[in-house]
C-alpha cells in the first residue's frame, strides 16, 4: 500500500529516461518539464484505471482484465493507443504462455510479474 | 524512435504502478495482465506527450511550458489541466489570445519572448484583447 506520498508518483528518473530515449539525441529537458511529465504519467495511471474500472462496473463484473484496459482507451479517446497496446498484449500473452510451458504448472493468480529492470 | 531495444521490456516499475492503481477506491486486486497493460500504456502516453511537446520547442531544450501548451490545447488531456497549468505572463497570455483569434488567417509566428514568470494567470480567461490584429 501507499505509505508515503511519494509512492503514488512514478519515479522521476525512470520517466526521464523513457522520455530521453524517445527524443532525439542531445535534447535537454528542464527540471520542471521532467517533474511535469512524471506527474502527468502518474495521473494518467489513475485516469486509465478509473476508466477501466468503470467498464468493469458497468458489466457487473469484479475483476479488471486486460481487455478492459484496451476498451478504456476508446472511452478516454486515446484510440490511437489501442493498436500498440493490442500488440503489447499479444506479446505479453505469448511470453506468459511460454513461461508457463517452461515451468510446468504455475499458479495463474500470481500477482507480481517479475520484470528485469536495468539500472534504476 | 530509433532505439534498437526490444519493445517488450517495460521501464516503469510494475510495483509502483500497482500501488497507484490500488489507491483508487474501486480497485481491490490488480492482476498481472491489466497491470502490464496499464504500465505499457503509461509509457506510450508519456513518450507521446513528450514528442508532441518537443515539436513546440524551437531549441534543443524541452521546457515545462511546451508540455503545458499541449495539455491546454488537447481536449483529451483535460485530466491534466489542473496539475499542469500554463505559466505565462499576462502579456504573453494576451498575445496568445490574439494569436488564437487570428488563427485561420495567415499569421506567422510573431516575436515570442521566453520570459518565464511564475504568474500562473489563468483565472482571467476572458478574451479581452485590447489590440486586435492590425489588418
Amino acid at each position: 500500500m501507499a505509505e508515503k506520498l511519494e509512492d503514488l508518483n512514478l519515479p522521476l528518473t525512470v520517466v526521464t529516461r523513457i522520455v530521453k530515449e524517445t527524443l532525439p539525441d542531445g535534447v535537454a529537458i528542464s527540471k520542471e518539464a521532467r517533474t511535469g511529465l512524471a506527474k502527468a504519467a502518474s495521473v494518467f495511471v489513475l485516469y486509465v484505471t478509473s476508466a477501466a474500472t468503470n467498464i468493469v462496473k458497468n458489466n457487473k463484473r469484479k475483476a479488471l482484465t486486460g481487455q478492459d484496459v484496451l476498451e478504456a482507451m476508446a472511452d478516454i479517446e486515446f484510440d490511437r493507443f489501442v493498436e500498440p497496446l493490442r500488440e503489447a498484449l499479444e506479446n505479453y500473452k505469448q511470453a506468459v504462455s511460454a513461461k508457463k510451458m517452461a515451468s510446468g504448472k504455475k499458479k495463474d493468480d500470481n500477482d507480481d510479474v517479475e520484470m528485469v529492470e536495468e539500472d534504476l | 524512435m530509433s532505439t534498437p531495444k526490444p519493445e517488450k521490456e517495460l521501464h516503469l516499475p510494475l510495483s509502483r504502478v500497482k500501488t497507484i492503481m490500488k489507491s483508487s477506491p474501486d480497485v481491490d486486486a490488480v492482476g498481472p495482465e491489466p497491470l502490464y497493460l496499464v504500465t505499457k500504456v503509461t509509457e506510450i502516453f508519456v513518450t507521446d506527450l513528450a514528442k508532441r511537446a518537443f515539436k513546440n520547442t524551437k531549441s534543443n531544450l524541452l521546457e515545462y511550458k511546451h508540455i503545458a501548451e499541449i495539455v491546454q490545447e488537447d481536449d483529451t488531456l483535460d485530466f491534466l489541466r489542473e496539475i499542469m497549468p500554463r505559466k505565462i505572463t499576462v502579456r504573453q497570455f494576451k498575445e496568445l489570445m490574439a494569436k488564437k483569434a487570428a488563427k485561420g488567417n495567415e499569421s506567422d509566428e510573431s516575436s515570442e519572448e521566453s520570459s518565464e514568470e511564475d504568474s500562473s494567470d489563468e483565472s482571467s480567461s476572458s478574451t479581452t484583447n485590447p489590440d486586435s490584429q492590425n489588418s
